[in-house]
């Protein structure tokens, strides 16, 4: 079946026709995209209240954690990979992050050594990965366990309060001018920061490139002399310090060390990867499809909790939109 | 061998008139007409975008035509699917084999229609005397016990045709079954053919290979750009005229006039490389300007020396020198630093990230190139230097930013040069850059070849295509049983000789 395109442009000449190239991709982005405005429309008429300037934020505030997580995870199963530890990963992070600012370290510098947390764990994930061969779902797994466990285990599965200036990265806002417009949060600005940065990465640099390269075909990139281990090392360790990131603006949000929280935050994470367009399969997806996707999971979290859809309502739904996505792509692929 | 047509009946079996297929934007079939009788060996050449695949992808119920009639036993037939083809008698064996390398062979001939017992359990002892037979069929030997993945490529192949007469099929279409194998599977594999024909199995045969066509075929069928051109009793056609009808102008030689002119200067040394069961104390010495073959049967460690050296696989002991430093092979990475392409011979697999785009695939192996600073990757320049290649090349694509996998062979094979074009390679390992394309682009990449070494660049040329070895290199290196069985002038040698030390009869 693949030879079948290859007629028609041993025929063609050799015209350039730059942009029609990614028209294809540019239709995937417009449908999640159309789609992520027609949830939009549709609660800001059924539910009352949604389409404030007060609920928006607050979307953009609950969904910025699993978009941080998701441009992380994104990475990694471009390569091909799964990191399944992330979400024990924010929740170790922001244990540890809590410890260092009750020890009296300088709130900035306990924060950085959660991060640094999410650092080594995601290097531990790569060296398992790249060096001992496991893999990357069995290592990850691992993690996932022994990571939600060691947190558990040194608070003994309390919540822990912080100090209160610990709060003010998960609370703080900027621009506010009072009730009308309460500005927006920290957290919205720093998800907008990464995924500019992180999209820029992908997509515009080196280390961007290499990553769809693995993803594509591992040997043929090893083969270009494309070093495939410290690639990979590098996008685990993206993926632990977007996740310990996470870690510390919950923690932040909550003024609390919460080694519960986070728990199947991975799933959501990879749902909204998946939903965004990315490939199990590795080799395709992007920053800003995971963006939108995560942005549909939490557009219909939050408007149907207005609506007045329970939780395991919005379990069902979420789902479903899981199934439907990459459904609605296999088949547009298979043409 | 010589002996054919003898169970030819000359009742026809399967025929084909008119036909169409149209696929958006292009006539891949426009009228083709074609018959095939019981008993005979009938091959259908043609270069890559003629429609034989099509054509054969209709018959066997992957397609259906848009016009056209299709005579099966007399009666007109469509094929909605591969199932009712197969059920009907029809199989077809691709060039890429669909087993199952973890399960047995028996298993994998009897896939989807396992006996079972009376209590729905698989009826393992039945399958594996079934299969025995099957094979027998085919005069081979073989254990139904074992598994697919400890068998080489040629056994394999073995089983998919016991698989494929297992469904008691009369018409049997292979498409390039000889790519993969050496010169003695070969003939194993034409003995196998000639058996099925006796038994009055009619076989299509496609391949680029023309010369082996003299081993098999009755019959011969030439497509050009989606029509069928000719059909004749192979005895009465001339090689060149088949040529000639298959590129539908004249092609003199299959071989460029020679370009280079080896020098004195040592470019590459070899030094007692070492790899434990594979390669056993190999040295050799490659020329500025040169190109060396290097030749022998499979498993003798064609590709794996050409591998070694370019730190692909870790050698055990041994050195590389390069302009007389010692390098450092660890890895791709540090013998591309150094100058070293290695194009290997499985495009798709080591060559190419064919989800990728062609400008991306161009730019693989050197990206820092179009980097600016910080790694932030140049994206007019990596048009523009891709434009260039295209044209040099000759690459046919609609665009530069096409999925590589949407290309055919000839011109992947060509994104694949283009990458190490661009990497301005000194030394370039050639590991059967030929395999599976077409006539036309075949002469293209012999004067690339060619132009690379006039340029004063090492040229390692890995072939088992024993023509091609003395038709471009300058020295050819033997190799039998992972051993440098012979270092040998390529203009004082002849095709027996190169065989006599590939097999270790010399």
């Amino acid at each position: 079946m693949s030879e079948m395109p290859t007629e028609p442009i041993e025929k063609a000449r050799p015209e350039s026709l730059e942009k029609a190239g990614k028209s294809g991709l540019a239709l995937d982005r417009f449908i999640t995209f159309a789609a992520v405005i027609v949830l939009f429309t549709f609660f800001s008429l059924t539910a009352r209240n949604f389409f404030t300037m007060r609920s928006i934020l607050s979307l953009a505030l609950q969904t910025s954690t699993i978009t941080l997580m998701g441009i992380g995870v994104t990475f990694v199963i471009i390569t091909g990979g799964i990191d399944l530890s992330i979400g024990s990963v924010v929740a170790f992070s922001g244990t540890i992050a809590v410890i260092a600012a009750r020890a009296g370290l300088p709130i900035w510098l306990s924060m950085v050594i959660g991060l640094c947390v999410g650092v080594v764990i995601g290097l531990l994930n790569g060296l398992m990965i790249t060096r001992l061969k496991l893999p990357p779902f069995i290592a990850t797994l691992g993690t996932m366990m022994v990571t939600r466990g060691v947190a558990l285990t040194i608070t003994n599965a309390n919540a822990w309060p912080a100090p209160q200036d610990f709060g003010k990265l998960g609370n703080g806002t900027v621009f506010g001018t009072g009730p009308q417009f309460p500005g927006i949060p920290y957290p919205v600005l720093i998800m907008i920061a990464v995924a500019l940065i992180f999209g820029f990465i992908l997509s515009r640099t080196r280390l961007g490139r290499y990553t769809y390269a693995i993803g594509s075909n591992q040997e043929a990139a090893r083969l270009s002399g494309i070093k495939v281990n410290q690639v990979k090392m590098i996008n685990y360790v993206f993926c632990g310090l977007l996740s310990a990131l996470v870690g510390i603006i919950l923690a932040s949000r909550m003024v609390t060390s919460q080694p519960n929280s986070a728990t199947g935050y991975e799933m959501n994470a990879i749902a909204s990867a998946v939903i965004g367009g990315t490939s199990l399969m590795g080799g395709v997806g992007t920053v800003g499809g995971t963006v939108i996707g995560s942005f549909i999971i939490g557009i219909l979290t939050v408007g149907l909790t207005m609506a007045g859809a329970n939780y395991f309502m919005q379990q069902i739904v979420i789902g479903l939109v899981v199934i439907g996505a990459v459904t609605v792509d296999q088949l547009r692929g298979r043409k | 061998m010589e002996a054919k047509s003898a169970s030819s009946t000359h009742e026809v079996i399967l025929e084909v008139e008119n036909v169409s297929k149209s696929f958006p934007g292009v006539k891949a079939l426009d009228g083709v007409s074609f018959d095939l009788r019981r008993g005979e060996v009938h091959a259908l050449v043609g270069e890559n975008g003629a429609g034989k695949s099509t054509l054969m992808k209709i018959l066997s119920g992957v397609y259906q035509p848009d016009d056209g009639i299709i005579r099966y036993k007399g009666k007109p037939v469509t094929f909605s699917d591969v199932t009712q083809a197969r059920k009907a008698g029809i199989a077809i064996i691709y060039q890429e084999l669909n087993l199952i390398p973890h399960l047995s062979v028996a298993a994998n001939i009897f896939i989807g229609r396992e006996p079972l017992t009376r209590f729905g359990t698989l009826d393992e002892k039945r399958m594996n005397a079934d299969a025995v037979a099957m094979l027998a069929r085919l005069n081979v030997a073989l254990d139904p016990t074992i598994k697919l993945n400890q068998l080489p490529v040629s056994k394999q192949q073995m089983v998919e045709i016991a698989k494929a007469i297992s469904f008691d099929s009369e018409v049997l279409i292979m498409d390039e079954p000889t790519s993969a194998l050496t010169e003695s599977e070969i003939n194993e594999l034409f003995r196998i053919i000639h058996t099925l024909r006796d038994q009055g199995v009619a076989i299509i045969y496609i391949s680029h290979r023309l010369d082996e066509l003299k081993h098999i075929v009755d019959r011969i069928s030439i497509f050009r750009d989606g029509r069928s051109v000719s059909t004749d009793d192979y005895t009465a056609i001339s090689m060149g005229e088949i040529v000639n009808r298959m590129v539908g102008r004249k092609l003199e030689n299959k071989f460029p006039p020679k370009q280079n002119v080896p020098t004195t200067e040592k470019i590459l040394e070899v030094r007692h490389i070492v790899r434990t069961g594979v390669l056993h104390d190999i040295s050799f010495d490659l020329y500025r300007g040169e190109i060396l073959g290097i030749a022998g049967l499979m498993g003798a460690g064609r590709s794996e020396l050409g591998r070694a050296i370019f730190g692909a696989d870790p050698i055990d002991s041994g050195e590389v020198l390069m302009n007389g430093h010692k390098l450092s092979l660890r890895s791709p990475a540090d013998a591309i630093k150094a100058g070293i392409a290695y194009l290997s011979e499985n495009r798709k697999e080591e060559g190419l990230a064919v989800k990728m785009t062609l400008a991306e695939n161009v730019t693989m192996a050197n990206v820092l190139e179009i980097c600016r600073r910080f790694g932030v990757l140049s994206r007019g320049q990596e048009i523009e230097v891709t434009q260039r290649y295209v044209k040099s090349l000759n690459i046919r694509t609609p665009r530069l930013t096409q999925i590589v996998n949407n290309l055919s062979g000839g011109n992947q094979q060509k994104v694949v040069v283009a990458k190490w074009l661009f990497c301005d390679s000194k030394i370039l390992i050639f590991d059967e850059p030929t395999r599976g394309i077409d006539v036309g682009t075949k002469y293209a990449i012999y004067e690339l070849i060619g132009a690379l070494a006039r340029e004063g660049r090492g040229v390692i040329m890995i072939s088992s295509d024993l023509p091609e070895i003395l038709g471009l290199t300058d020295r050819v290196l033997v190799l039998h049983e992972g051993k440098l069985a012979a270092t040998l002038t390529t203009a004082q040698t002849t095709q027996e000789e190169i065989l006599n030390y590939a097999a270790g009869v010399a």
